[in-house]
This record gives structure tokens, C-alpha cells and sequence, in this order.
């Protein structure tokens, strides 16, 4: 038997299984139910269900829920959090904003860490780092006492400007570890030292109460796997779109927050990447809603403005997603005011559609695309077959009567809406971002993204949509394809004018050697290791900085001014070059290589498949003969014309009228929109 | 309705709705790249707004997270625009206006408003709207509480061109920057919003070409027609019927003690609903006046808190109505000072969440804490350059107990619940102050069966500096947030300063400008938490435990305010325990004596204060006396007015 890697992705529903031969290339997949009480157990059961001879694999790499779901059911270990003395509710002053701004009934969520649990000690650093005051040694011990009596299980540790100067959150931690040697101690200043207190402890705050979890469960994951003969790191994938071993999460649990919604985002850009486009939207379209994901010259925009519950920022760098709530389930209605709209409300799994059968009467998206015929009834090789007679009683009474509309036009009404839903959100991405939707491609996946890319592809003027092998699987394949990455950072903020270029030369070379003492703990060998800088720069008065790439070695810093400008403009639409610049932010992405195996490339042989036959599908009011294909049956190099549709185990392919489509050597289909 | 519109067939539902969406898109986009791009930290804590309107100045679509303040404004500046260029507008124009006369709210807003053409025809505008740092004025930025006129507030900016057909009129943006103290951001401000509002145009011109330009146009119509349908709706299913309440401004400061009201009446008839001001108070010598355009925008800020799902545009605005007394503190005109507008603002605010309480009491809340600023300004000895600079700060604080739930802790104020609170490691980096305190105010939050949300205090000591001098913008030092439903009054505002080497701190109160302050002064400025919902000796007795627990209220406050007597048994394990006996006696007594408490004899109050026997929580909360706070001498009108109010919100209602 040849040696293979593993990709496990859980998620809410499935956990996804991906097992590529490291001979061939070749891969497959296993989907398997989630166990979210232990995901643990989906996870080991998937490994013996699809026959993985834990011996021969090489890398095992895992995307998982679990951080994600302990922050938001809060099933969280008791965690304190030690401040100076006067700031203790930083982190429930937050910014004092609520994300709805005008509904006084619904409010921001407590703070992780109750007040009782945040405790403080005298100490005070300056804004230069100077220290003002000691950290009160007799009231620091005295804290930890208490927290031992009570019996927390981490610590976050949150003191005024440590980001300047760590020694007194240092020295704090020195004194807990005294008194309790095995509890976590998270330091604001060492999990994200950035100037703001709020981000700063709320960062710290989310690292360690999710600690516990996380540690735990990789701690058992790692011991099965081994018990199963898996003999290498398992692999972890993060956020900011690499992967980390057990030992770093032992330090940044919290970049494990998230890591689900990171995956489809990473696949979309190793696809994008593999078929040469290096600019690739990322369309994640699943029951409930759709994940929105850009790739920009090869890799994915990254940001540092998320949360998993609003006011509680996690401030790692991590893929920019922006989700929304329409999916295949998302409900048809007519407001008050009479307008027809579509989500965010979902008919979810249960009922689901109302060609499910289960009860809902109201149309969903998926209602729509089967009474267009765009979608068959026999779904899941024949698992799921859907009633359309159900499906269009309910377009019927959802919009058709209540609009004066035909059947066909009805439902053509209600995946209009969605898509155009789906393109503002792409929008807001990618044109108010200032970049332009033609020079990328719209990579479609999820159960649903292959019904409606093309149409949102052409709505953006994108002009190729890609459709991966197994559109419901991606995001299991975006956790194989990925290499170990860390994110470190440090305060520099200094004009422009007024900075002499060997300081931040010196600056990235100290983090640089942290960067690589960080991978050569994890096992990188030198060789493998690509460190790449950034720095974050504005004009002299703004608020936002800006990021962009450093070079190998800063000699001059009219350069990156330069850079700054050209940026500012392509960005924005504007540039003020007589204005100053300042420095605000310098950072190192550091990336050690995992060698990766090539996926299967097939002969591309063109040629016309044979059809299965025809059926009926409307397109802008009109019925037109649409070819039919298995794309099982598909072989590279076919070449289809629109209207076609390609169905397939886990979802359906539409090429609309007009479009054409070919399978790739990668078995991807890439649909021409001809826009 | 537009009369238009009944002349053609209504777009398909797929064009409207994408439509609708594109406008919101459009403007959210505006938002996003003046986050992005903005120099004025008031506009990056999120004071300010976009809207795209119609050829007629009318808004078609706001962004759903603009400022609160704004929101019923734009259409009347971008109107002031269209009036003044009038037939001499080109593609590539942008023109700005800051008019609090011509509809704006105060000076400091200033908007930028660009046409947009399809060809040759104008098709609409699209507007963008920051609270700039600084416009000149009397004082660093421009809040000068002693003004009377807007010849001292600030410079006043009538529509002017700042772009030419695309070219930047640098001559009238360097007059404008120059009347101010912080010209290189102004000039980077006016870049950053022109450039917002080409993002709008850019959309809409896009849709232009894929909808074609009629289509466009009948889409900026229905989308207001449709607004206003919903809103009709909703308003003709309620009853119909009068409400009315009153609410104060603390003071004036040209008079003697004694509030000044804004009275208000809402009558609701069939699907529109009028707000009538008569009653209110005269402008007064002070920049707490509110002109027209602020005022409108109260009363549907107002509203829109009970129809939170509803989009705004000009369609909400035509259901309502307002009349009010000419040049009253709610209609000021010009050149009344306006600059505090937000004063009565909020007062009318918290006016229609009383009324709209009573009409949709699943939704009923109690008062909003006010916001306060600071503003600070001297030279900077830190460094040898001894720059200028500006500290410029609000904070959070306590909204109102709602009806089955607790309001909202440390929240921003109803002014915008949009505005950011600033983080103190920016304050120290760029101002010479260092904060000691920065926490949630214990007994802040005004008692209830429901509590109101906590405020917090922050404390700050005055680094080396020289020539500095301070002024604090804030009310309802004597108009205290207030309860409903029984439930107690929170706190009053106000600000205290320790001088440098002096033990005792001195109350400066709620409103002062120029007052000059030192190095290491040390000046503590809490903020109000909300108002109680409810009788608070209704309050199930653990709740107030878990309070103490997490040190929200002390142990003594729970036993005054709502008669639970609780123990400590192990503060390191956070035990502590209700005496249900002493809760149930405490309760009783307090039931038996709290209606002669609040009718009690304002100097025998005053000199129980005096004593120190009482504090000002007492004082408000018990016998429902205003003092000054300094002083300890008994306001007697002011004491009338407050106990005219407690007896209708709290008092008539307890059992």
C-alpha cells in the first residue's frame, strides 16, 4: 500500500474526509455525519470507515469546529483575567457599540470572562514603555491565591501599553505559574502585541478561555492517531489559511477559531491557483448561506477585523470571509411594503425546502431551481428525491399569486433576487475593495454553488467559472493543500520622514529570528522555511493603515513611501503625494513548506461527450432543450455547450444558454460565461 | 406618493428589489472606503453618514450604520445644494455645506455632496457626511459652551464648489482649512469623502448601463414609495390617540436655576403621525439649542427605534410631521448657537421612547444615560516642539431598564450607538494625560425591577502641558436619567478634578468651557447608567445578588435601593448570600415610608447632604431632590419640576 495524506474538515453537519495516494495524485473522499457531543469520534470513524492505514500516512491534517463552537455555545472551562488596577472591564466597554444599532432589544453579549473573574494588581507601563510602576509582587500573589481557591482553568493576562514593554505581564505570569504551575497563562502582549487595549485583551480573553478545549482535544486526537501508527505532527488548520502543530496551539489556541469558514477560502485559491488564476472569488454556497472569499495574485485577503461574537475581536491575521444568509434554503417572502425577498430566513436542513417533503410550504431557492428545471429530483445518486409538485405549489403561493406572476417567471423571480444578493456581496469584496471582477475567476462550490455561479459570474462580468471535482467536499481538500504558517507583528509607528531605514531592517530581523525559532520548534527544516514581510503604513492623520509588501531587505525608505502611494491609489482612487506618511505596523508571515504531492492530471483529450439525454429548462422566460450529463462520466478535455446540466453525487453543474463548458486535466469544469 | 410614478407600470420585482439593494449597497460602499480613508478621529469612531439621493434632493437610501444624528437630515442639505447651483452643476462637481440653518445639524458636520450625471442629465447626488476635528471657533474643537451666536462657534460653510468638472478648487478648500486649527486633516478629510461619494457614483452609473437610465430614476422613486407604504402600515395598525411627556435641559446658564422643558405631543391619526412642540422653551444663552433640521431628525431616530427592521429614506420622513414655536430650543434659527444641539437631541430621544413605550410596551424602555465630551486642548511638553494638541473624548454609558430585561451596560449613547469609545493607550500616545481609571461605575445604573444598564468613570491625570484649558459638554446634572414603571432615577452627571497636590476633589458639574487646568490635575468623569423599569423592591432578590457578586451594585446600595439585605461569606470564592428575612422586613419598611421620602422638604434634604449623612444617589433616588452638587443648597424649581416628573414615571406607580 502506498503512503497517503489525510484531510479531515468537520463541520456542523458532515465531517469530510480526504485522502489523496502520494504516488498518483489521485483522491478520494468519504463523507461521514458529525458527532459534535465529540467530534472526535466522526473524526476516528471516518479514518476506519475509509479503510486509512494510519502507518502509511505521511500527513494528517484536520480542520476543525471545536474552538469555533466552544466560543459560540460558551461551553467554556472557568477563566479569569488579571488587568491593572482600574481596567478591569476594558473588555466590556468593548467600543461600546452594538452590531444592531437600532433595535434597543438586542444587545452585545457579556464578555468570555465574567466580572467576577477579573481580577487586578498595581503596575503601570508609559506609553513609551517606560515603567511607571512595578507590578505589585504581594498583590499579584495574593490574586493568584484567589484564583487557585476558585479553581480556574486559564488565564488571560491584560496590562496598560505591555505592548511597548511585556516585563510586567511577564513577571505576572511568573508569579501565577508559582503558585499554579499547570494552568495557561495567556499574555496580551505575547499573543498579539498591538497598540489598543480592547483588541489586545479581548485577544488574549479568547485565547485562553478556548485553551483548555483545544488543547485538550488535539492532546486526544494526537495520542488516537498515534495509538492508529501515525507517526508524524498532526496538522491544524488555522484562520490566517496554514496549518499549526499541537505545540503552537499549546500557545495561539484561538487561531483554531474559525478554521472551518478558512477552508473553502484556501481550496478556492489552490484551485484558482493550479488552473492559472492567481485572482479567484471564492463562492461557498450551502444550505443556509455563502461564503464569499477573494484571492488576490495568487494569495487570499487577509484581515484583522473579525470576531466570532460581535464587540469580542480576535485580532490574528485571518482569510477575509464575508458570509451571508442565502443559500439553496433561503425562504421567498413579500415584505410589507410589497417587495419580494429572499433569506436571510432558511428552511435549514429540517423541513428544509418544501420539495423535501417535510412540511415547509414556502419557497425556497432550491424550490425554484427544480421548477426551472434546473435542478433534478434525484439527488445523493438517489439517496434524496424531491416532489416537484410540492415544490411548485409553494413558488406558486409564495410569489407567483401574490405577484401576478407565471409559474416559470416566479421562480425565475426568486434565484434572481438570490443572485443578486450573492453579486453585491461579491461586490462589497472585491469592487469597493478596487479590484475589478473581470480580471478574476469565480471558483463555485458547496452544495449549491454550482446552480447558481455561472449566473453570478455573469451578473459581475466574471468571465470563467470554475467548478472543483467535488464541489461538496472542497473545503476538505483546501485542509490537504496547506503549509505551516505564523503570523508575528510589532508596534513601529514612526514618520516616514523622520525613520531611518536600518530600524526597521533591524526590527524585521528580530522577528524574523523568533519566526524561525517558532518553525524549527515545529520540526521545519531549514530549507523549507519562506519568511515574508509586510508593513502597514498611512498618510500622517489617518486612522486605517495599509498593508503591503516589504522587501528582503529595507534600504531605503523612499521606497516603500512609493509603494505606500501606488497602493493608496488602487485601493482607494486617490493618492496625496504631498502629504506625509507614516509607519504603523510591521509584520512577518512565516511559512515552513510542507512538500506536497501533485494532484492526478488527466490526459485533456477534446472531444463531445455523449449526453444522457434532455430535459426542459427555463432561462429568462423561456424553455429551452438542455443536454444532460453525469459528470461522473465525464472525462478530461470534454467540451458542452449551453443550456446543459451536469449533475453529479453531491451537486448540480448549470451551463446556461450561451456558455460553454470543458473538464480540465484537474476534472474541473470551466465554464466560459462569454460576458 | 410621487406622482410619477402612477402615470407608468411598476418595475418588475426582480429589478426593484435589485435595485433597493444596489442604492444600499452603493452608500455602504461610501462607508466603507471613508472608514478607510478618513483623517478626523470623530469620523473614524463612526460619526458620520452617506445617502444617495434623487434629481430633487430627496434620499433614496442611507446607510444602515450611520450615526443616529444625521439620519433625518441629508435630504435637507443636499435640497440647500440643488437651491444654490441650481442649472449651473457639471459632472465632476462636489460642493460642501455644514448649514445647521439650511437643515444640517452643527457646524462641525460637514458634507460633501456630488451630482451625478448621466450625460448630460443629472440623475442624482450622492452625499457624505464627517464630523470634522476642528472648524475654527473660540475653542479647540469648536464646542464653546459659552457661544450664543454662531460667530463664535465656528466657521459657517453655505454650499460652496470644492471641485470644478473633476479639478479641486484648492483656492476655497485652503479658506475653509485655513479658518481651522487642523488644516492638513481638513484638506484630507474633503479627499477622503469626495472620493466616497464617486464610489456611489460609480455605482449607480453601472447600474445606468445595465437598467438603462429610466428604469434608474423609477427605481429611486418606488424605493421611497415603498418605504413610506411599510411605514404607513405600521402606523395606521396602532390606535389612534394623543401622548405627551416633557423632558428638561438642565439649565440656562444667562438665568437662574430652574430647567428648561421641551414639552412634546404625538398624535397618531390614521397612517401618519404629527409631533407638536408647543410649550417648549425659548432659545436659550447657551449652545444647547436644537434648530429644525436636528429636531426632525430626532423625532424619526426616535421612531426608528421602534421599527428597527425599516430602511430609511425620504418615504419614512413623509409620514411625519412636526410643528413647534418659532426660534425655541427645538427650532432655533439662525445665528442662535446650535453646536450642542445634541442636548435636546437626546432629550426629545428619550421623549418618544417614553410615548412609543406606551403604544408598543414589548419594546418599552426607560432613559438613556447622556453623552458627554471632553475636550482639552494646551501645548504638549513631552517632547521639545511643544505641539498643540486636541483631547477630544466621550464615553459610554447606561440605557435604559427595559420591560423583562435589564439595559444595556456601557453602551454608546442614543446620540449614535454607532460612535466608538476610544481606547486610552490612543489618548496616551498622542494627548499628555494618563488614564488611572477606566471602569464600570459600581451603583451606577438607575434600580428597577429591571435595572438600568451601568455606566463607568474614567479618570485621567494632565501630563506635562502648558496653556491648557478644558470644556465638558453633558447635561442632566440636574434632569437626572430618569425611571418608568416605578423604577428609580440613575445618577447625576457631572465632572470632578483633584488639582495637583490637593486631597480633596472639587465638582465642576456638567457644563463648563476654557477652564484652565494643569499639570497633574486629576479629573474624574463618570458617566450616568440608565433608568430603572419598575418598582425596584419588585426585583427578584438574586439577580441583585448576582449584581453584588459581579460588583456591579454594593452590598449597601442593595439594601437602600431595593431592600435586600445580603452576606458576605466568602468574597474569594464570590459567596454571598440573601437574608430573606432582613429582605422581607427591609422591604416592608421601605414601602411604608418611600412616598413621604419623596415628598419630604427640599432643605431638610439639602441639609442632610450638607451633614454628609446623605449622598447624591440619596438625594435623586429617595427623596427625589435635585442640589447643587458642590454646594449642597436645595434647587427648589428645579426640585419641583424633577418631583412633577418622578411622581407621573415612579411614584404613581408603585404599589
Amino acid at each position: 500500500m502506498s503512503s497517503t495524506r489525510v484531510a479531515v474538515d468537520v463541520g456542523g453537519t458532515f465531517t469530510d474526509i480526504c485522502i489523496m495516494d502520494e504516488e498518483t495524485g489521485a483522491i478520494r473522499i468519504e463523507k461521514i455525519g458529525s458527532t459534535p457531543d465529540d467530534p472526535m469520534k466522526a473524526v476516528m470513524d471516518g479514518v476506519g470507515i475509509a479503510g486509512i492505514d494510519l502507518s502509511q500516512v505521511t500527513m494528517f491534517s484536520h480542520g476543525t469546529t471545536v474552538a469555533t463552537n466552544a466560543l459560540i455555545t460558551r461551553n467554556l472551562p472557568r477563566t479569569a483575567m488579571v488587568t491593572t488596577e482600574g481596567f478591569r472591564d476594558v473588555v466590556e466597554i468593548r467600543r461600546a457599540t452594538k452590531e444592531d444599532l437600532w433595535d434597543t432589544y438586542k444587545d452585545v453579549a457579556k464578555p468570555y470572562i465574567p466580572r467576577r473573574d477579573r481580577l487586578t494588581v498595581r503596575e503601570r507601563v508609559d506609553a513609551d514603555g517606560n515603567i511607571l510602576e512595578s507590578l505589585d509582587e504581594e498583590g499579584a500573589r495574593r490574586v493568584a491565591e484567589v484564583l487557585k481557591k476558585r479553581g480556574v482553568k486559564s488565564i488571560a493576562v491584560g496590562f496598560m501599553n505591555s505592548y511597548v514593554n511585556p516585563e510586567n505581564e511577564r513577571r505576572m505570569r511568573a508569579i501565577l505559574k508559582e503558585v499554579m504551575p499547570d494552568v495557561p497563562v495567556s499574555l496580551s502582549a505575547e499573543i498579539m502585541p498591538e497598540i489598543f487595549e480592547h483588541e489586545r485583551f479581548s485577544t488574549a480573553m479568547a485565547n485562553a478561555v478556548v485553551s483548555p478545549v483545544v488543547v485538550d482535544y488535539v492532546s486526544r486526537l494526537g495520542e488516537k492517531l498515534e495509538e492508529g501508527g501515525y507517526s508524524r505532527e498532526l496538522l491544524l488548520l488555522h484562520t490566517g489559511g496554514g496549518v499549526m502543530t499541537p505545540h503552537a496551539v499549546r500557545d495561539f489556541a484561538a487561531r483554531l477559531a474559525g478554521s472551518g469558514i478558512a477552508a473553502g477560502a484556501i481550496a478556492s485559491r489552490f484551485i484558482g491557483n493550479l488552473c492559472g488564476f492567481p485572482n479567484t472569488i471564492g463562492f461557498d454556497m450551502g444550505g443556509t448561506s455563502t461564503d464569499v472569499s477573494v484571492s488576490y495574485q495568487g494569495e487570499p485577503r487577509i484581515t484583522k477585523d473579525w470576531y466570532i461574537e460581535y464587540g469580542y475581536p480576535i485580532r490574528f491575521p485571518s482569510i477575509e470571509v464575508l458570509t451571508i444568509g442565502a443559500g439553496g434554503g433561503s425562504l421567498a417572502w413579500q415584505d410589507e411594503g410589497g417587495s419580494l425577498r429572499n433569506g436571510p430566513q432558511s428552511a435549514g436542513a429540517h423541513p428544509g425546502p418544501a420539495c423535501y417533503k417535510n412540511g415547509n410550504e414556502v419557497a425556497t431557492n432550491t424550490d425554484a431551481n427544480v421548477v426551472l428545471g434546473r435542478l433534478g429530483t434525484s439527488l445523493a445518486g438517489g439517496k434524496i428525491t424531491l416532489d416537484p409538485a410540492l415544490a411548485e405549489a409553494a413558488v406558486r403561493r409564495t410569489v407567483a399569486e401574490p405577484f401576478g406572476m407565471d409559474l416559470h417567471d416566479a421562480a425565475e423571480a426568486i434565484v434572481r433576487v438570490a443572485n443578486a444578493n450573492m453579486a453585491n456581496a461579491v461586490r462589497l469584496l472585491s469592487i469597493s475593495r478596487g479590484y475589478d471582477p473581470r480580471d478574476f475567476a469565480l471558483c463555485a462550490f458547496g452544495g449549491a454553488g454550482a446552480l447558481h455561479g455561472a449566473a453570478i459570474a455573469r451578473e459581475l462580468s466574471i468571465p470563467t467559472v470554475i467548478v472543483p471535482p467535488s464541489p461538496g467536499v472542497t473545503s476538505a481538500l483546501g485542509c490537504l493543500l496547506v503549509d505551516i504558517q505564523h503570523d508575528f507583528s510589532d508596534s513601529f509607528m514612526r514618520r516616514a520622514d523622520d525613520t531611518d531605514p536600518a530600524d526597521i531592517e533591524a526590527l524585521f530581523q528580530r522577528i524574523e529570528s523568533e519566526a524561525r525559532a517558532q518553525l524549527k520548534r515545529e520540526g521545519v527544516e531549514p530549507a523549507n522555511m519562506v519568511l515574508s514581510r509586510t508593513v502597514e503604513m498611512m498618510y500622517q492623520g489617518q486612522w486605517r493603515s495599509l498593508q503591503l509588501d516589504a522587501p528582503a531587505k529595507v534600504t531605503d525608505v523612499d521606497e516603500l513611501v512609493d509603494a505606500f502611494h501606488r497602493e493608496h491609489e488602487r485601493e482607494y482612487n486617490f493618492a496625496r503625494k504631498d502629504a506625509g506618511v507614516s509607519f504603523f505596523r510591521v509584520a512577518v508571515k512565516a511559512v515552513g513548506i510542507v512538500p506536497k504531492a501533485d494532484l492526478q492530471k488527466h490526459p485533456e483529450r477534446p472531444h463531445t461527450p455523449e449526453p444522457l439525454g434532455q430535459r426542459p429548462v427555463w432561462f429568462d422566460g423561456q424553455a429551452h432543450e438542455a443536454t444532460l450529463y453525469q459528470r461522473e462520466g465525464l472525462e478530461a478535455g470534454a467540451q458542452i455547450e449551453g443550456p446543459a446540466i451536469i449533475e453529479q453525487f453531491d451537486s448540480t453543474t448549470v451551463v446556461p444558454p450561451g456558455m460553454s463548458a470543458t473538464v480540465d486535466a484537474f476534472m474541473n469544469i470551466r465554464i466560459e460565461t462569454k460576458v | 406618493m410621487n406622482t410619477d410614478t402612477k402615470t407608468r407600470d411598476p418595475l418588475h420585482p426582480v429589478t426593484f428589489e435589485v435595485l433597493k439593494n444596489s442604492f444600499i449597497t452603493s452608500v455602504d460602499q461610501m462607508a466603507e472606503q471613508m472608514l478607510r480613508t478618513c483623517y478626523s478621529f470623530v469620523i473614524y469612531n463612526r460619526d458620520f453618514s452617506n445617502a444617495l439621493h434623487d434629481a430633487q434632493g430627496n434620499s433614496v437610501a442611507q446607510g444602515n450604520q450611520d450615526i443616529a444624528v444625521h439620519v433625518g437630515t441629508l435630504h435637507f442639505t443636499c435640497k440647500d445644494v440643488i437651491r444654490v447651483f441650481e442649472g449651473e452643476m457639471m459632472p465632476g462637481d462636489v460642493y460642501a455645506i455644514n448649514d445647521p440653518y439650511a437643515g444640517g445639524t452643527h457646524l462641525s458636520d460637514v458634507r460633501l455632496v456630488r451630482p451625478i450625471f448621466d450625460d448630460d442629465t443629472l440623475i442624482g447626488f450622492s452625499q457624505s457626511n464627517g464630523h470634522w476635528s476642528d472648524l475654527g471657533g473660540s475653542v479647540p474643537g469648536s464646542f464653546d459652551v459659552s457661544a450664543r451666536d454662531m460667530f463664535r462657534e465656528a466657521v459657517r460653510i453655505t454650499p460652496v464648489r470644492l471641485f470644478r468638472a473633476g479639478e479641486f478648487c484648492h483656492d476655497v478648500a485652503g479658506m475653509i482649512a485655513a479658518n481651522t486649527r487642523d488644516p492638513g486633516s481638513i484638506l484630507g478629510d474633503i479627499h477622503s469623502q469626495a472620493s466616497a461619494t464617486a464610489v456611489s457614483e460609480r455605482e449607480i452609473l453601472r447600474l445606468v448601463r445595465k437598467y438603462g437610465r429610466d428604469q434608474v430614476l423609477q427605481g429611486m422613486d418606488e424605493v421611497q414609495d415603498y418605504v413610506e407604504r411599510a411605514v404607513r402600515q405600521r402606523i395606521a395598525a396602532l390606535p389612534d390617540g394623543t401622548w405627551q411627556t416633557v423632558d428638561y435641559i438642565d439649565r440656562d446658564p444667562a438665568k437662574g436655576e430652574g430647567m428648561i422643558p421641551i414639552h412634546i405631543k404625538m398624535t397618531i391619526k390614521g397612517d401618519e403621525i404629527h409631533y407638536d412642540f408647543t410649550g417648549s422653551h425659548p432659545t436659550i444663552a447657551s449652545i444647547y439649542n436644537s434648530a429644525p433640521g436636528a429636531t426632525f431628525s430626532a423625532v424619526v431616530a426616535g421612531m426608528k427605534t421602534f421599527f428597527p427592521d425599516l430602511p430609511f429614506n425620504s418615504g419614512f420622513f413623509r409620514t411625519v410631521s412636526i410643528s413647534a414655536p418659532e426660534n425655541s430650543v427645538v427650532s432655533a434659527q439662525w445665528p442662535v448657537a446650535v453646536t450642542g444641539f445634541l442636548m435636546p437631541f437626546e432629550k426629545i430621544m428619550n421623549s418618544i421612547f417614553e410615548m412609543w413605550s406606551q403604544i408598543m410596551p414589548e419594546r418599552a424602555i426607560a432613559c438613556a444615560f447622556n453623552l458627554e465630551y471632553l475636550l482639552a486642548g494646551g501645548r504638549d511638553l513631552r517632547t521639545p516642539e511643544k505641539p498643540i494638541f486636541m483631547f477630544y473624548e466621550w464615553l459610554p454609558g447606561g440605557w435604559g431598564g427595559r420591560n423583562g430585561k435589564d439595559g444595556s451596560d456601557v453602551t454608546s449613547a442614543c446620540f449614535g450607538v454607532g460612535l466608538q469609545s476610544q481606547p486610552n493607550e490612543g489618548n496616551e500616545r498622542v494627548n499628555p494625560t494618563r488614564t488611572t481609571e477606566f471602569q464600570i461605575l459600581r451603583d451606577s445604573a438607575g434600580p428597577g425591577k429591571w435595572r438600568g444598564g451601568t455606566g463607568l468613570q474614567k479618570t485621567s491625570l494632565l501630563l506635562d502641558s502648558e496653556d491648557a484649558v478644558m470644556s465638558y459638554i453633558c447635561d442632566r446634572e440636574r434632569a437626572v436619567v430618569w425611571g418608568v414603571e416605578g423604577g428609580l432615577p440613575s445618577m447625576p452627571h457631572g465632572l470632578s478634578i483633584r488639582r495637583a497636590g490637593e486631597a480633596q476633589a472639587k465638582w465642576l458639574g456638567s457644563v463648563f468651557s476654557d477652564y484652565p487646568v494643569h499639570t497633574g490635575d486629576e479629573f474624574a468623569r463618570p458617566t450616568a447608567g440608565g433608568g430603572g423599569f419598575g418598582d425596584p423592591l419588585e426585583r427578584d432578590p438574586q439577580a441583585v445578588c448576582t449584581d453584588v457578586i459581579d460588583d456591579y451594585v454594593s452590598i449597601d446600595r442593595a439594601a437602600k435601593d431595593y431592600g435586600v439585605v445580603i452576606r458576605e461569606i466568602d468574597a474569594d470564592l464570590c459567596e454571598y448570600a440573601v437574608d430573606e428575612d432582613a429582605t422581607a422586613a427591609l422591604r416592608a419598611h421601605i414601602r411604608a415610608k418611600r412616598k413621604d421620602w419623596a415628598r419630604m422638604d427640599p432643605a431638610e434634604v439639602a441639609e442632610l447632604y450638607r451633614k454628609g449623612e446623605i449622598d447624591a444617589l440619596d438625594a435623586v433616588r429617595r427623596y427625589a431632590v435635585i442640589l447643587d452638587w458642590e454646594t449642597g443648597e436645595a434647587l427648589e424649581k428645579t426640585t419641583a419640576q424633577f418631583r412633577e416628573s418622578f411622581e407621573k414615571r415612579t411614584v404613581a406607580h408603585w404599589s
